[in-house]
């Protein structure tokens, strides 16, 4: 339908290239157009010309008068497509992607068949994986423009995401047939075979796959990735020797990769662990440069073969200076035996290099001397090995004897660093990290590690100082890591000020961490058409699966995890209101002193107005410094977000809400992990909504149904169903009588702590949690619970730092009741256990350990 | 960032490359620039889509035939308000999902709980 309001011949071209303009994004020449239309006095309130306007603005940041326009412009011209169309792009570009799709809808309305808005539509339904409406969507442009590769392109995709493989391959079959003709094989074309061979891999027929591939192996121009498919291809149709080829000639092609080494293992059909030791020696003959053939069957060999590898590998490691070899060879510390075998094999080197500098006592007369710097690295290793270990005392003596050997070598700082936060002192860590730093400031890796460290230490403030050493200048460092998504600092800063108890700003930094990942997926949009433009539609389809599960990374787990607990800390402790605590307080005061008090209020409030002004000027700096920047970028688009402010959050009215938020991505994104539904029972245990607690258990009990933590949960859980019994819902208890047997086995409560005690009595943690439980049912048995935990000598497997730590805070929780002698008790032989350890220490030995910045006497630690 | 990536991992031509390698700072905020740039669609040698074209439509209502056949099943389900409202209220889901899991459940709330609880 055309606007109701139609241009002469010479204005309507000004408004095509108005719209040329747009699209090329030659913005200002696109106000200049639409000035000459509007100083016309016949067209100042033309719609059309007045929202093209405005969404022209809107590309250069002036984001206000882009609304004012675009408004006007549809006020002016209600059965304008393009009025709408442009409301509906403007809505977008603010993320507002519901209001948007309304606005194309009527856009439509007026104009059903418009190419540009069905596009814009289709979209954003992919972008909010409305994949019905997508697919109708793809199916309306396919219709209207049969002749577009994209369309026939996105209607087959619409059907693949939504697993319809059948009509997704039948598509592209039609298709391929019409375009074969040309015969041009670009990359684009072999880029749609990969595709179109990815689509009939994921309907399963594998056969079929394979025989698509061979077909048309010289039309693939992507040969690497055509290989890698033929050889998983063929394994997995278990036609072994023509995978042993592909894999051969991609080992050629690059001997570095390991994953090369296992398919070749599979397609070989090697099984007991001497050929795969076989097959590796073998292929170390044949790529004698490579690491893998060295490496890989340290895994398998035992005993003597083992032997006789590792000391190979570890000797050319330590003569070379490897520096991470110990990270290498970690993952065989798994086997006891291996370990002893390094380990007898280091002190071995020790001995012989420091006496005759060789590597074995028995070479004296064979080959040259090893280099000096071999023992540096013996010592290095062995320092991490006993770390590794929980030998505090001979990592650090190792530790010293290197930074003894070389004191330069920044690696022994970091490690020394290590050792300490391992042994439970974050503090000396701390300081060993900052002088690895000061020896290199310009290694961006030491940097982040030692600011890591210091918030590990609770110091905040020193941490971003050495961040800001790196960051951009002009503005704060805290801002800038936030602007650069730096998700570690922001969760370790997180996690910080939740020890401090500041839990406004924990959740601020928690906050930030999950619009990190909204932006991550916003930023998707743009590639929903440049993707099928290029034709990289397997990497296209790769990224809509990564975003559908972003949240599951780890990162969004760790910064989640931290808002739930403080959220959860919140609602049981509410921040309380500063003003009326003091005015209850001054009831109590003379006279005298209360003038004190006001003086003081008076003076502290000016000071805080005056901090307020300072920081709203900063804020308007900051501003202005945003909108030069956006100016200046022609894509604008970063929506306006409310700012986060810590007190507000810190007095969240519903905290519970908001975890829940935070727990909705964990329970879709992270339910292999029992930490998820375990946090899940605790905020719905607050919120005594059984059922829902009910799916937490269930959910935790399939995963892992002798997890400690859950115990207490299912004990807490039987407990409220016992208490409440009368007043539960006549369908909600049918519902848990029908599925309580598989939790609770059918006994009763203290049945069930009881066995759960007597069955993991050798496990501390395990422990813990009964004796918790055994006092929380029945609070005369508290000196029975206390004995269970706080006598640690021998009973238990599992006596660590985390394990005491946690006995510890359960203690200073009130789980066990008042104990404070038992506590006192309990840290006494925790600090006989654990001499570094400060969590074990009484609170002034801390304040002292945090201001005394003066190195420890060498001699305490020195190697001898 | 997964955008990069894919605008590095696309099909830039080797002038692209060298270009970036003189632009070092900004060429990844040119690259991203790139993926907005307009462009018109390729248009395919025309050929006789006719017959291809009235096969997927033909599909498309067979598919949607079923669709609604199915929905309809469904919605022939008598549930009761009250124990939607129970669903809502307890298991803190929307109304339509409430709705939609009573019904596959054949109206029956206990079983349609047990469901939403796994």
């Amino acid at each position: 339908m055309p606007s109701s309001n139609p241009l002469p011949p010479k204005e309507n071209a000004l408004f095509k290239r108005i719209l040329r303009c747009y699209e090329q994004k030659q913005y200002k020449n696109g106000l200049k157009f639409a000035k000459q239309i509007l100083s016309n006095s016949k067209f100042t309130e033309h719609g059309e010309t007045l929202a093209m306007k405005g969404l022209t603005l809107n590309c250069l940041g002036r984001k206000d008068e882009a609304y004012e326009y675009v408004r006007r412009g549809l006020r002016n011209d209600l059965r304008s497509h393009v009025c709408w169309h442009v409301y509906g792009l403007l809505q977008r570009s603010d993320k507002k992607y519901d209001e948007a799709i309304k606005c194309y809808r009527n856009a439509l309305k007026w104009e059903k068949d418009n190419i540009q808005i069905l596009r814009d539509l289709s979209l954003l339904q992919i972008q909010m994986r409305d994949l019905e409406g997508y697919r109708d969507t793809r199916y309306q442009l396919l219709m209207l423009r049969p002749t577009q590769r994209a369309s026939w392109i996105g209607y087959a995709m619409s059907f693949h995401l939504l697993g319809d493989y059948k009509s997704a391959l039948n598509i592209l079959e039609t298709f391929l047939d019409q375009q074969q003709k040309g015969n041009n094989y670009d990359y684009e074309h072999s880029e749609l075979l990969l595709y179109q061979n990815m689509v009939i891999h994921e309907s399963g027929d594998l056969k079929r796959a394979l025989l698509h591939l061979e077909k048309r192996e010289d039309q693939i121009l992507d040969k690497l990735t055509l290989k890698e498919i033929l050889g998983e291809l063929n394994l997995d149709l278990e036609q072994y020797e023509k995978a042993t080829k592909y894999y051969e000639q991609l080992m050629r092609r690059n001997p570095e990769k390991t994953t090369y080494y296992y398919k070749l293992i599979q397609a070989r059909e090697l099984v007991k662990s001497e050929d795969i030791v076989q097959f590796y020696l073998v292929l170390g003959d044949l790529y004698p440069k490579s690491n893998p053939p060295k490496r890989l069957p340290l895994n398998y060999a035992v005993g003597d073969q083992f032997k006789t590898l590792v000391d190979s590998y570890l000797r050319q490691g330590l003569r070379k200076g490897v520096p991470p070899l110990f990270v290498d060879l970690r993952s065989v510390y798994t086997d006891k035996s291996k370990v002893e075998i390094i380990e007898q094999l280091l002190l071995q080197y020790t001995d012989a290099l420091k006496s005759i500098g060789k590597f074995a006592e028995t070479e004296v007369n064979n080959g040259p001397k090893e280099p000096a710097s071999a023992l540096l690295w013996v010592y290095y290793f062995l320092a991490q090995h006993y770390d590794y270990l929980d030998q505090t005392e001979k990592a650090l003596m190792y530790i010293d004897a290197a930074l003894e050997h070389t004191p330069t070598l920044i690696e022994l700082f970091v490690t020394k660093g290590r050792i300490y936060k391992h042994a439970g002192d974050p503090y000396e860590a701390c300081k060993w990290l900052d002088e690895a730093q000061a020896l290199d400031t310009a290694d961006r890796y030491i940097n982040s590690k030692c600011a890591k460290y210091m918030l590990r230490a609770n110091k905040l403030k020193e941490a971003e100082e050495i961040c800001s050493k790196f960051t951009r200048e002009g503005v704060s460092a805290m801002e800038n890591l936030n602007e650069m998504q730096c998700m570690w600092f922001q969760t370790e800063c997180a996690l910080a000020y939740q020890r401090l108890g500041k839990y406004g700003e924990a959740l601020k930094k928690c906050h930030e961490v999950d619009r990190h990942f909204s932006e991550i997926i916003e930023d998707q949009f743009d590639f929903h058409t440049y993707c099928m433009r290029k034709m990289t539609l397997c990497s296209y389809v790769r990224l809509l699966r990564l975003e559908d599960v972003l949240r599951g990374h780890p990162f969004y787990f760790k910064a989640a995890r931290c808002a739930i607990e403080v959220y959860l800390h919140l609602f049981d402790e509410p921040v309380k209101d500063e003003n009326t605590e003091q005015e209850l307080n001054i009831e109590n005061l003379a006279p005298s002193e209360l003038k004190k008090l006001r003086n003081k209020q008076r003076k502290a409030r000016r000071k805080a107005e005056q901090e307020s002004a300072q920081a709203a000027q900063a804020q308007v700096k900051r501003d202005q410094y945003h909108k030069a920047k956006q100016q200046g970028d022609v894509e604008a688009d970063t929506p306006h977000l409310d700012e986060l402010v810590p007190e507000k959050l810190a007095k969240a009215e519903d905290p519970l809400e908001q975890a829940i938020k935070f727990l909705q991505p964990l329970q879709n994104l992270a339910q292999n992990r029992i930490e998820t539904h375990l946090m899940a029972f605790e905020i719905y245990f607050k919120k005594e909504k059984v059922l829902l607690m009910l799916q937490s258990l269930k959910r935790a009990h399939k995963l892992d149904a002798i997890n400690p933590k859950l115990h207490s949960c299912l004990v807490r859980f039987h407990e409220f169903l016992t208490k409440n019994k009368a007043t539960l819902d006549e369908t909600i208890t049918e519902v848990i009588e029908s599925e309580k047997g598989v939790l609770f086995k059918n006994k009763d409560v203290v049945l069930l702590n009881r066995e759960y005690l007597d069955t993991y009595g050798n496990s501390l943690e395990a422990v813990l949690e009964g004796a918790k439980m055994l006092y929380y049912l029945n609070s005369k048995l508290q000196s029975t619970a206390l004995g269970l935990v706080t006598n640690i000598d021998n009973k238990y497997q599992d006596v660590n730092i985390k394990t005491c730590k946690n006995v510890l805070k359960s203690l200073k929780n009130g789980d066990f009741g008042p104990c404070d002698t038992e506590i006192e008790q309990f840290m006494t032989s925790c600090q006989v256990l654990f001499p570094h350890a400060i969590d074990f220490r009484s609170p002034s030995s801390i304040v002292h350990c945090e201001s005394n910045h003066i190195p420890p006497d060498p001699d305490n630690y020195s190697s001898n | 960032m997964s955008s990069e990536q894919v605008v590095n991992g696309g099909s830039e031509d080797t002038d692209e490359r060298s270009q970036k390698k003189s632009a070092k700072h900004d060429c990844g905020a040119a690259d991203l620039e790139k993926v907005t740039d307009y462009a018109e669609e390729k248009e395919i040698s025309t050929q006789d889509f006719s017959g291809a074209i009235s096969l997927i439509g033909d599909q498309r209502n067979k598919q949607a035939a079923e669709k609604i056949a199915r929905e309809k099943e469904l919605l022939k389900v008598l549930i009761k308000k009250e124990d939607v409202d129970l669903i809502v209220r307890e298991m803190e889901i929307s109304r339509i999902k409430a709705e939609r899991t009573l019904r596959e459940h054949h109206g029956n709330v206990v079983k349609a709980l047990i469901a939403l609880t796994n």
